[in-house]
């Protein structure tokens, strides 16, 4: 049984997944459809995942090593064809067509070359059935040329019938008139023989040939395995991902400096770099706190695609990475409620909550919440950020929620926190941004009035202040004994994207009053 | 039509289209049933007759959804091929082919017929062309064919226009089909006949301005229209995107500036595209760019209004006129004497050989 992953598309995106697949280079429609169907391996399947892991690791080495056979192998899969059509023709006896056969025969070709490229297939783990017998059946002269017609060579019959219209055709070449009319007539008369006896050899062929179907079909999809392998692995080696360790379900996950690969080359692209991350997720509740701006939402991505990668049999970007096999994948962000169902966005987020909890009770699952509750009263929000942490804290389920609520420590409730803003970053001081405009000179230079005058913020200085408060944030994550005071960090952001003096000492006067009232 | 006539025609076919030292040509129809089956017929028996060393190499080009075109598009002519002959053609049209076909290969261009598959005759026969539609298809199909048999004279019976090669100089030999259906009266055959030379052999665009139109092209290879214009620095590029050109003049009009200095137009050119241009003052002292001439669908008259305006005509890719070929059978069946049309068309149009090829020996 398969696991199954509980993830809006939208989200799915947002996490990268669909990302990955593109990425992932099959040169065979086979290779192609394995990679697309993205199968989740779950409990059941271990065995077959350790299989599928060990034979990417495997080609990755040969890879690693530009083994010599790698460019045979890439060439004759990427010759392969989609088969399934004719095969199931073949299978319901209907009569091939000359470029079905030609097709079949190229396929057979590609078979027995792959069959020799001996270190990559049994690195891949992959086996090739004999169908040398059908090979021969399409190449009844043993040319081994790749071109295909319906040989003389299949009968007696055809031969003498195409030796007479060779001897008409000549004789057509050197006539005209009413001669060569009456030589096309005779012509087209021994072209309706040579149709029929085509017709029973291409019945009786496609009869033969349907004897070795299982082999063929067997072989078809042993290059759709290997495609599929061999692209995970040059995926792997081009991101250099590492080979998952597979645990059992009480162990944690521990992920040890592991990175996004899409938000890392998108960093890149911008002359900056991704912190890698290390966790442990074990079973019951992991709490992930941190200031705003510290990447929890990357974190909580780079998590799940990471865990969820190693079980599609996938190598995730990380240094180290061990994981349990879940029976289930969830993913929750706050988000737009469902007007269809007529749910508000707190509404659909109870949904979502309901489902997985009942989900966690009988099967093993990885549950991540960024933020749940966010548009909610924050006395209730919190209450239910802490029930469900609590909750989960006792379940066989791994649950990882990232929240700025405070939550209470207990058993089976783990916290990390982001690090955040680097103190000594802090007294640093920051070159002057541009000179910026002023609201009322802005407001001149922009159309008058509507919407549009509040849909022009000035880009190019936020942008200058985020890039410094990124420089300024430590991404790592650290585990805590409980929870800190909620170190969200909050006003200090503000003030470094140039909120107004007079407003941020307002800010901190309250938030200080806040904190002597508790 | 004479049989001395059309003996010598047949006899010179090769010698006078200068065939033996081309590596590929095109069969272009002024109108519907110009006869450009026939001619392929008459070549294919030269080209046997005088035993050339190389093979023909036939595919045909559909140029589908353009209501305004010279060629039919969708003929798929009957040609009866010699051993040896390579063909590259849907699979629905191969299966209503009578010669003994060896598969080469698959070549993954998709038509409304089917596949095209590359084949090579191993018997005489009738076959069906039925190519790709798409004119850059038509660029794997020679690739393909020129793998499996370098030395080649490649044939396709319908124009073909290659917007990824803009910058390529390459020119593209023709045959020109004609047929009396344009014209039963000598003398206006032969004025429309030379007109339509005229448009196909519209010249290259010149050199500076093929070089930044062919880096714009690629830039917006979806675009229909793009202006290059004058700036106060560098030349400026605009892309105009639409679904077609016809009904569409006045979106294109209206992004013309002062310093346009060249406009081209993907598709069809139309007198009604062009009508639609001119009502905009702007639209002058430019020159008006098409994929090659068989895009050019303009009347004389509308000619004469582009010069007034100053508006001259260029190409991405020049065609050459090797032969006109006059098929005197009006498609009504009626036969008309060739010799008073070709006598005409010979007046008019003297730096091309003009034959009446008669009927093939199919």
């Amino acid at each position: 049984m398969q696991s199954s992953v509980m993830i809006t598309s939208e989200l799915l995106q947002q996490v990268g997944l669909p990302a990955v697949l593109e990425a992932t280079h099959c040169r065979t429609p086979q290779g192609s459809r394995l990679k697309n169907a993205a199968r989740v391996y779950g409990v059941h399947n271990r065995r077959e995942l350790e299989q599928e892991l060990e034979a990417v690791g495997n080609l990755t080495t040969l890879i690693r090593q530009k083994h010599p056979q790698l460019v045979e192998t890439t060439t004759q899969l990427a010759r392969l064809r989609e088969l399934r059509g004719t095969f199931s023709r073949l299978e319901h006896g209907t009569v091939l067509d000359d470029t079905e056969f030609f097709e079949l025969k190229g396929a057979l070709a590609i078979f027995s070359r792959l069959t020799k490229v001996s270190a990559i297939i049994e690195a891949a783990g992959v086996s090739f059935k004999d169908t040398s017998k059908a090979a021969m059946m399409l190449d009844p002269a043993g040319k081994k040329n790749p071109a295909f017609h319906i040989y003389s060579d299949y009968s007696p019959t055809l031969d003498d019938i195409r030796a007479r219209k060779r001897v008409l055709e000549k004789q057509i070449s050197k006539s005209k008139g009413a001669e060569r009319k009456t030589l096309l007539t005779r012509r087209a008369m021994v072209i309706a023989e040579e149709d029929q006896e085509e017709d029973r050899i291409r019945r009786e062929l496609g009869s033969k040939l349907a004897e070795s179907l299982p082999q063929m079909q067997h072989n078809a999809e042993a290059c759709g395995l290997l495609d599929f392998r061999l692209a995970k692995a040059e995926l792997a080696v081009r991101w250099n991902g590492c080979r998952p360790a597979l645990v059992s379900e009480t162990q944690p996950a521990i992920l040890t400096n592991i990175t996004h690969p899409l938000i890392a080359s998108h960093l890149e692209k911008q002359g900056q770099e991704f912190t890698p991350i290390s966790i442990e997720i074990r079973r019951g509740s992991t709490v992930l706190s941190g200031a705003n701006m510290g990447g929890k939402s990357v974190a909580l991505k780079t998590v799940f695609l990471g865990l969820l990668m190693a079980q599609l049999g996938y190598f995730p970007v990380a240094e180290s990475l061990q994981t349990p096999i879940y029976d289930f994948f969830a993913f929750e962000t706050s988000q737009d409620g469902d007007l269809h169902r007529g749910l508000s966005s707190f509404g659909l987020e109870a949904v979502k909550i309901r489902d997985h909890y009942r989900r966690s009770k009988t099967r093993n699952g990885l549950i991540i919440m960024d933020e749940p509750c966010r548009g909610t009263n924050p006395g209730e929000a919190t209450a239910i950020v802490n029930a469900l942490s609590k909750s989960y804290s006792i379940s066989d389920s791994s649950f990882l929620i990232a929240t700025h609520y405070p939550i209470s420590p207990s058993e089976g409730i783990r916290f990390y926190q982001i690090r955040g803003i680097r103190p000594e970053t802090l007294a640093q001081q920051l070159p002057p941004l541009p000179e910026e405009p002023t609201v009322a000179e802005a407001d001149k230079s922009k159309p008058s009035g509507g919407l549009s005058a509040l849909a022009q913020p000035d880009l190019k200085q936020d942008l200058i202040r985020v890039r410094r408060i990124q420089k300024m944030m430590d991404y790592r994550l650290e585990e805590i004994d409980g929870p800190h005071a909620v170190p969200s960090g909050a006003i200090k952001i503000a003030e470094l994207l140039g909120v107004d003096d007079e407003l941020v000492r307002e800010m901190k006067t309250a938030w200080q009053e806040e904190q002597w009232q508790n | 039509m004479t049989d001395a006539l059309t003996r010598e025609a047949s006899i010179d076919l090769l010698d006078l289209a200068g065939l033996e030292e081309l590596e590929a040509l095109a069969l272009i129809g002024l109108s519907k049933n110009a006869g450009k089956t026939t001619i392929l017929n008459h070549i294919i028996t030269a080209w046997q007759e005088s035993g050339q060393t190389r093979p023909l190499a036939l595919t045909s080009i559909g140029r589908d959804g353009e209501a305004e075109d010279i060629v039919s598009g969708r003929a798929k002519p009957r040609i009866y091929i010699p051993t040896g002959t390579l063909i590259a053609s849907a699979e629905g049209a191969l299966q209503r082919s009578d010669a003994l076909l060896e598969i080469l290969e698959l070549t993954n261009v998709r038509t409304a017929f089917g596949e095209v598959i590359l084949c090579r005759a191993l018997s005489d026969g009738y076959v069906e062309l039925a190519g790709p539609s798409v004119s850059e298809e038509i660029e794997v199909i020679t690739r393909l064919i020129r793998k499996h048999e370098p030395e080649i004279l490649f044939i396709i019976d319908g124009a073909l226009s290659r917007r990824s090669q803009a910058s390529s100089g390459m020119v593209q030999q023709i045959i020109l089909a004609v047929c009396v259906g344009t014209s039963l009266l000598p003398d206006i055959l032969a004025e429309k006949t030379a007109h339509a030379v005229d448009l196909l052999q519209t010249p290259l665009v010149d050199e500076p301005k093929l070089q930044a139109l062919s880096a714009a092209i690629a830039e917006n290879p979806q675009a229909r229209g793009i202006l290059l214009s004058e700036g106060s620095e560098h030349t400026h590029c605009k892309a105009v995107q639409l679904p077609s050109l016809v009904g569409f003049g006045q979106e294109i009009s209206k992004e013309i500036e002062r310093g346009t200095f060249l406009l081209f137009l993907g598709g069809a050119v139309t007198d009604h595209v062009v009508t639609e241009l001119l009502k905009e003052p702007e639209f002058a002292n430019l020159t008006l760019v098409v994929e090659d001439g068989t895009r050019l669908f303009l009347k004389p008259e509308t000619m004469r209004r582009l010069k007034h305006r100053h508006i001259q005509l260029g190409t991405l890719n020049a065609l050459e006129v090797r032969m006109i070929c006059l098929n005197p059978t009006h498609p009504n069946g009626q036969i008309l004497e060739s010799k008073p049309l070709l006598d005409a068309l010979r007046q008019k149009i003297t730096s091309i050989p003009v034959v009446d090829l008669g009927p093939a020996n199919r």
